[in-house]
């Protein structure tokens, strides 16, 4: 996972590092210049000062380059085009005008402020079992996302990732559009044992999703997982009924689901979810299709959402919990 | 976000209008933009790079050639450059042929396969479409149920596991059918046993053309997918599907140039029609973001085939309401209103987006009035009075209003379109106008 983008990353660092370096090799002779804000007294102070806590100064000089090759490994990551801005934005701020004291390895002060860009654009990690045994049941989730991302089987996973974890879990058949969706859904929902509440197709998807709350309510289950037919951001009618579904289940979470290996048209709709009918949570399909992490790290900074799953793969257990720490970590390649 | 993309470009491009020679400044400036405009629309990020230099190099270099200015010259060379990413359409006939569909999951391969079988149909051929989708559940069911709306046999077993078996027997099963479409299950590069399993039906069913299959939002993983599927099975076309959303579908043109194959068609709807045949000039105008009327033209053409219209009598000012029901009806068939008014070169003309809802639910219930309309008040609308007002809204379940509302329109569209006679034929001044009218 994210293997690329890590690589890359990696070695950015040691570009970082090396212009700071140089920078500094070059200011070293002038560079006894007196910190502003502080005032040499003594002797043994000024001495001090020099050899053991002289600070360097980054300026962005220094860094222009490696960060224009920081912006391109972005790109070629798919993190969308106003995202890797943002994060330039931050390292700049970051670095730019820091103070290195000589002690601190040049490493450390890059990847920090690497890792503190990316963990500022990934936000929070979001718990879904504590969540749960927090929460007043039934817990109503609701998934909702554009067309192919993979709503039916990120469903069927969560379902499956709840259940093996001793909650019980119905599924509502939501996508009454979609030819051979609700037999999509039954099918899985039969291998897993699970109970899937179906109407027609072409019926209300909102009184499908009706059901099955009240389904859950009447039979104590813990978590209910509803399907929503995949429809595109600009369709206004479409999310319209969404905005009713949303009305009718009154869900405690509203999960997007996207696909990692989207490019920029991510940041787009899931823009327009999060505005026309709320996202909560981000589930991130296909990560096993993509080594690299652009799309998580773009819809996260545009929605300011957490991400709370990945999908790696057609099993039922391709589902993984997404903790940002671990992700940065293993990005930057920070150890301990 | 878009839209201020293009309004960008267009400003860069104005600023080299300007200019008597080409200068370096404007030309670095038209470059960002650009840069900026199709890393956006999630073009490659080294197809970008490399096509931003040779513009910049062309445009520095080259003389503009005698009797173009600068600007023009330098549109030019982008287009030129553009059009030189994009390689030549995919090509496709309608001689007898078999079709394997390749791609990855939802990117869209069975309502494309579907909505193929449509194409083909339509053009009069004979159509079977074999279902070789053995994973997911419900792909056998989704494609017949789409099937069987157009009346298209389909071919495949829900029960069985062997994809091999099913395409094995479909093949012999349609052996008098003039066009056979493989829809398969979908598949990424990194899942070898998957990729096996394509090189396989690729064997056994030794089809004519091997289509890609890409989501207009895949990123920039599309060339590592495309590269990987082209080196299994030889992939000699791309389809580009859901380009009715916002993406801009500009992962399919590093597909395309892996491939070093053409883009065939691009899906951009949920109903089985919304299927088009790869246009250069459209697709680049897409990426951009400025319009395109050429496709608009093309689809006017198809959609009026059947219902003369009597063009230079609406010039001189003889549009009758017959008239303007059938331009409803082809307008209809061009396909949503939004999708026809983003192919006109509107400019900066703004559209708000509920403009378009707004419109063709009207377009519908002004149908339903004129329908209950008889044919004298068709052809002469001026004898309509009151009471024939009032008769008609009864008769189409309409207020009085609605009527009356149908009317004025109809004299908006009549003075607009004698207006477009001896002047300068003027696109924008027509859309104005429509505007003023809702």
């Amino acid at each position: 996972m994210f293997e690329g983008l890590k690589s890359k990353l990696q070695n950015i660092q040691k570009t970082f590092g090396r212009s700071i370096e140089a920078a500094a090799v070059v200011e070293a002779p002038a560079a006894p210049a007196p910190i502003p804000g502080k005032k040499p007294d003594t002797f043994v102070s000024r001495v001090k000062n020099l050899v053991i806590e002289r600070e360097l100064i980054v300026s962005e000089k220094d860094i222009n380059e490696p960060l224009a090759e920081l912006e391109m490994a972005l790109l070629e990551n798919d993190v969308a085009l106003d995202v890797s801005d943002a994060i330039i934005g931050y390292m700049k701020e970051n670095l730019v005008g820091s103070h290195r004291k000589i002690g601190t390895s040049v490493d450390t002060v890059v990847a920090g402020a690497l890792r503190g860009a990316l963990l500022q654009v990934l936000g929070e990690g979001f718990d879904p079992l504590a969540y749960v045994r927090a929460h007043e049941r039934p817990v109503k989730i609701l998934i909702t996302g554009v067309n192919g991302t993979g709503k039916t089987t990120s469903i069927v996973k969560m379902a499956h990732y709840f259940k093996i974890n001793g909650f019980s879990v119905v599924l509502g058949a939501g996508d009454t559009f979609r030819a051979g969706a609700i037999e999509q859904i039954a099918e899985h929902a039969r291998r897993l044992g699970i109970k899937v509440i179906q109407h027609q197709e072409g019926s209300d998807p909102a009184a499908v999703i009706y059901d099955t709350v009240e389904y859950a309510k009447a039979h104590n289950i813990d978590v209910v997982l509803a399907d929503t037919a995949g429809r595109f951001h600009n369709r206004k009618n479409l999310m319209s009924q969404l905005d009713k579904i949303r009305r009718v289940m009154k869900p405690d979470l509203v999960v997007y689901v996207d696909e990692a290996v989207a490019g920029n048209d991510a940041v787009v709709r899931a823009k327009d979810f999060n505005d026309l009918v709320g996202t909560d949570a981000v589930m991130l399909t296909k990560a096993d299709m993509d080594p690299r992490g652009g799309a998580a790290i773009s819809i996260a900074h545009t929605i300011g959402k957490p991400i709370l799953f990945l999908g790696t793969g057609q099993g039922y257990d391709d589902i993984v919990p997404f903790r940002p720490e671990t992700i940065v970590d293993e990005l930057v390649g920070v150890e301990g | 976000m878009l839209d201020s993309l293009s309004s960008s470009l267009k400003d860069a491009l104005k600023k080299i209008a300007g200019k008597t020679v080409v200068d370096r400044a404007a030309v670095e400036e038209l470059v960002r933009s650009l840069q900026r405009a199709l890393l956006q629309a999630d073009v490659n990020v080294r197809l970008v790079m490399h096509l931003s230099q040779s513009i910049k190099k062309r445009a520095l270099e080259e003389e503009p050639p005698k009797g173009m200015n600068v600007r023009e010259h330098v549109l030019r060379i982008v287009y030129q450059e553009l059009v030189g990413l994009m390689g030549n359409a995919g090509k496709t006939d309608l001689s007898r042929q078999t079709i394997l569909m390749a791609g990855l999951q939802g990117s869209g391969k069975t309502t494309t396969t579907a909505k193929l079988a449509r194409y083909f149909q339509r053009k009069g051929l004979k159509v079977g479409v074999i279902c070789a989708d053995t994973f997911r559940p419900g792909a056998y069911r989704q494609l017949a149920t789409l099937c069987a709306k157009i009346n298209v046999p389909i071919f495949g077993d829900p029960a069985e596991k062997d994809a091999l078996l099913i395409v094995r027997d479909g093949i012999k099963r349609f052996a008098e059918t003039e066009i056979v479409i493989i829809d398969t299950q979908g598949r990424h590069a990194l899942e070898d046993e998957l990729i096996k399993e394509i090189v396989d039906i690729n064997e056994i069913a030794a089809p004519d053309h091997r289509w890609l299959v890409i989501d207009a939002a895949l990123g920039q993983q599309a060339a590592e997918q495309a590269r990987r599927f082209n080196e299994a099975i030889g992939i000699d076309g791309v389809l580009i599907t859901k380009m009715d959303g916002t993406a801009k579908g500009g992962g399919a043109l590093s597909a395309v140039s892996e491939t070093k194959s053409g883009i065939v068609f691009i899906g951009d709807g949920e109903t089985i029609d919304d299927l088009e045949r790869f246009d250069p000039d459209s697709f680049i105008s897409r990426l951009l973001g400025m319009g395109d009327l050429k496709a608009l033209t093309e689809r006017a053409e198809e959609a009026m085939a059947d219902e003369e219209m009597d063009v230079n009598a609406m010039m001189r000012g003889k549009f009758t309401l017959r008239d303007m029901y059938r331009q409803l009806e082809a307008v209809n068939k061009m396909g949503p209103l939004k999708q026809v008014m983003s192919m006109l070169p509107l400019g900066g003309m703004q559209i708000p987006e509920d403009a378009y809802d707004v419109t063709s639910t009207k377009m519908d219930r002004y149908k339903v009035i004129m329908n209950s309309m008889t044919s004298a008040e068709l052809d002469d609308p001026q004898i309509i009075s009151g009471s024939r007002v009032h008769r008609i809204s009864r008769g189409a379940g309409a207020s009085p209003e609605d009527v009356r509302e149908l009317l004025k329109y109809h004299r908006v569209m009549q003075r607009a379109l004698k207006g477009m006679r001896g002047s300068k034929f003027s696109m924008q001044r027509m859309m104005k106008r429509f505007g003023k009218s809702q």
